[in-house]
């Protein structure tokens, strides 16, 4: 399960091997099926010797639950392997409530009010940071369960702002370098 | 540059044409240039994981050893990029076939060091220890990694530079990345690799095991950091190689390395000036780094009971025996290639307990060591003597040393316990790398009977 409290969970097995695909893959398959944004839409590694990012969707409305149902037998129809519950209960959530909100520059409370999100941690400080500090979005903020809360993890930033650890333009992986 | 390496990244290309064509061209850079030893190698991408510099002693059969490596253990040739069994098998076997060539006297010597270890978390613990155990301690053939990787101009903001991050540690947990490792890891601190950068990390977890696993600092030069040439055109996969650079007519603040020697510095304590004397230093471990030129020497004894080791080495003494340790810093005494002269602030001593051959392979973490000395030195020119007394040495320990401008110090990951003042995390898109200076040494084991 991914939210502890998640009332109905799916999980979807791909080909992706990364992120980037996978996201495309998760936010193009909402878009089709017509999920509201109160449903998390979570990638998780797979490392069974065939390493590849599987995607779940969950939801915690009752309510919600007949659109996953639905949601089920159409990526099943389409050839997906689907499963009751999530791979595991560390997704890095890439929909979730709020997520279109969280664009351009958010002090962290305007952040966590706005969505989903439960905390902020910033990386090479064990200090909390300040619910007045800027983070930059990039608009690409995911946060990741951790223990039954979703939490984003932020690095310093030039100007003194924060931004979210995930780099939305990664360096690709041995292209000229 | 009194030696250097010169690589390619593996690819069916290389492997077909490159390594053959590069040849003529490396050997004319060693007659040319008498003061320098210029090292054929190549950027391997090791299977299941990351890239590593393999080089060989120069000789006859120099281009057909590393042709016939990258051809048949090359992750990207062989398409086994991904972290699995068979390919972490493969890359084990590529070590041995190197070990072999060397037994057979097809090359005199070999050496591998993994590059960038952390930067995408696909190097696992497991795979470190096995490159490092996969060829005989009488003479291994993969001997360490790099403490701080290239690219060090990339996190120079924009519009100065291109605003990344620095040595392009822009990544984060993938597929193929070991779940252990934590998101900090993805990040250089100080400039330095976190498995190094880390007191009572991975590097220490390695030297704790007390055998052999050096750290080096390498330009990782493919295109330079504000130069004024561009690559050449041509086709590169028909002919395995770009065409000569031309002039660009404006400076790339784009890209983001510097060239071999401008920034970072692998000192090998090299007994004569010849490849096979560097390549025994390396082996040795007589190793010690700097970024911008930091320092100018670096001298370490450890001593006790008449007899002393330095950087690599083993001081073996009787239980009991008080040992004290040396370090003459010879300071910068003059500008870098930045043009100013760096000012030495502060130096660290690192001890750990000897704990022997890990349970857990994938272990990376060592939790005796720590920083037990620091020493205010603030100075840039002349020479100071450090020492530090370890007592009467009664259990098998390491040291090791490093040293900052002081001008950026943090916390360290594992505490203010371990690492009070540590290198600090560094920022994305605002990380001057001149303004961030640090050395480290490679560590002495004291081992007492």
């Amino acid at each position: 399960m991914t939210p502890l409290s998640a009332h109905y969970a799916i999980g979807i097995d791909t080909d992706a091997t990364t992120l980037r695909e996978a996201d495309r893959l998760l936010q193009g398959l909402a878009a089709e099926l017509g999920l509201p944004e109160d449903v998390f839409g979570c990638t998780h590694l797979v490392r069974d010797g065939r390493p590849r990012v599987a995607l779940s969707l969950a939801a915690e409305a009752v309510a919600a639950e007949p659109v996953l149902r639905t949601a089920r037998d159409r990526l099943t129809a389409q050839g997906y392997e689907v499963r009751d519950g999530a791979p595991d209960e560390a997704g890095r959530a890439v929909l979730y409530p709020g997520v279109s909100a969280l664009t351009g520059t958010l002090t962290l409370a305007e952040l966590l009010a706005r969505s989903a999100i439960d905390r902020v941690t910033v990386l090479g400080t064990p200090d909390e940071p300040a619910p007045d500090a800027r983070l930059v979005t990039r608009e690409h903020v995911r946060p990741q369960w951790r223990n039954g809360h979703l939490v984003l993890a932020a690095m310093p930033a030039a100007g003194g702002t924060l931004v979210p650890f995930e780099d939305p333009d990664p360096t690709p992986c041995c292209a000229d370098h | 540059m009194d030696w250097l390496v010169i690589t390619d990244h593996g690819s069916v290309t290389h492997a077909k044409i490159g390594v053959e064509k590069v040849n003529p061209d490396i050997r004319e850079a060693r007659d040319a240039h008498e003061d320098t030893l210029v090292f054929q190698g190549l950027e391997w991408n090791i299977p299941a994981a990351e890239h590593g510099t393999v080089f060989v002693h120069p000789g006859r059969h120099e281009v057909s050893v590393l042709k016939q490596f990258e051809t048949d253990y090359d992750g990207s040739v062989k398409g086994a990029g991904d972290s699995t069994p068979a390919n972490e098998a493969l890359a084990v076997a590529g070590l041995s076939f190197l070990a072999d060539q060397v037994k057979r006297r097809k090359v005199k010597d070999a050496l591998m060091l993994a590059n960038h270890p952390a930067r995408k978390g696909i190097d696992s613990p497991h795979e470190i220890r096995a490159w490092r155990d996969a060829t005989s301690r009488g003479h291994q053939i993969a001997v360490g990694f790099e403490g701080a990787p290239g690219h060090q101009a990339a996190g120079l903001p924009k519009p100065l530079g291109m605003g990344r991050a620095r040595g392009i540690y822009d990544g984060s947990p993938g597929a193929n990345s070991f779940p252990g490792y934590p998101l900090e890891s993805y990040r250089t601190w100080g400039g330095f690799d976190w498995m190094t950068a880390t007191v009572g990390g991975l590097w220490d977890s390695l030297i704790a095991e007390g055998r052999p696993w050096w750290i080096t600092a390498n330009s990782d030069s493919h295109q330079v950091y504000a130069d004024t040439a561009a690559r050449g055109g041509g086709d590169f996969n028909a002919n395995g190689r770009y065409d000569d650079p031309v002039y660009a007519g404006r400076i790339d603040v784009t890209q983001g390395d510097f060239w071999p020697g401008q920034y970072s510095r692998t000192h090998v304590g090299s007994d004569g000036f010849s490849y096979g004397a560097v390549m025994d230093g390396i082996r040795a471990g007589r190793i010690w780094v700097d970024h911008g030129q930091l320092i100018s020497g670096l001298d370490v004894r450890v001593s006790g009971g008449g007899r002393w080791a330095t950087l690599g080495g083993a001081l073996h003494v009787r239980k009991g025996t008080r040992v004290t340790l040396s370090m003459d810093v010879a300071l910068a005494g003059g500008p870098n290639w930045a043009g100013f002269t760096p000012k030495l602030a502060r130096v660290d001593v690192i001890q750990g307990d000897v704990t022997g051959t890990v349970a857990d392979k994938d272990t990376f973490t060592a939790p005796t060591a720590r920083v037990v000395k620091s020493y205010e030195v603030n100075k840039d020119t002349g020479t100071v003597r450090l020492t530090y007394d370890l007592g009467r040495v009664d259990h098998p320990v390491y040291l090791r040393t490093r040293g900052t401008d002081g001008n950026r110090s943090a916390v360290g990951a594992l505490g203010a316990k371990v690492d009070p003042a540590g290198p600090a995390i560094d920022v994305v898109g605002d990380a001057d790398p001149w303004r961030d200076l640090w050395f480290y040494s490679n560590p002495v084991w004291i081992l007492p009977s």
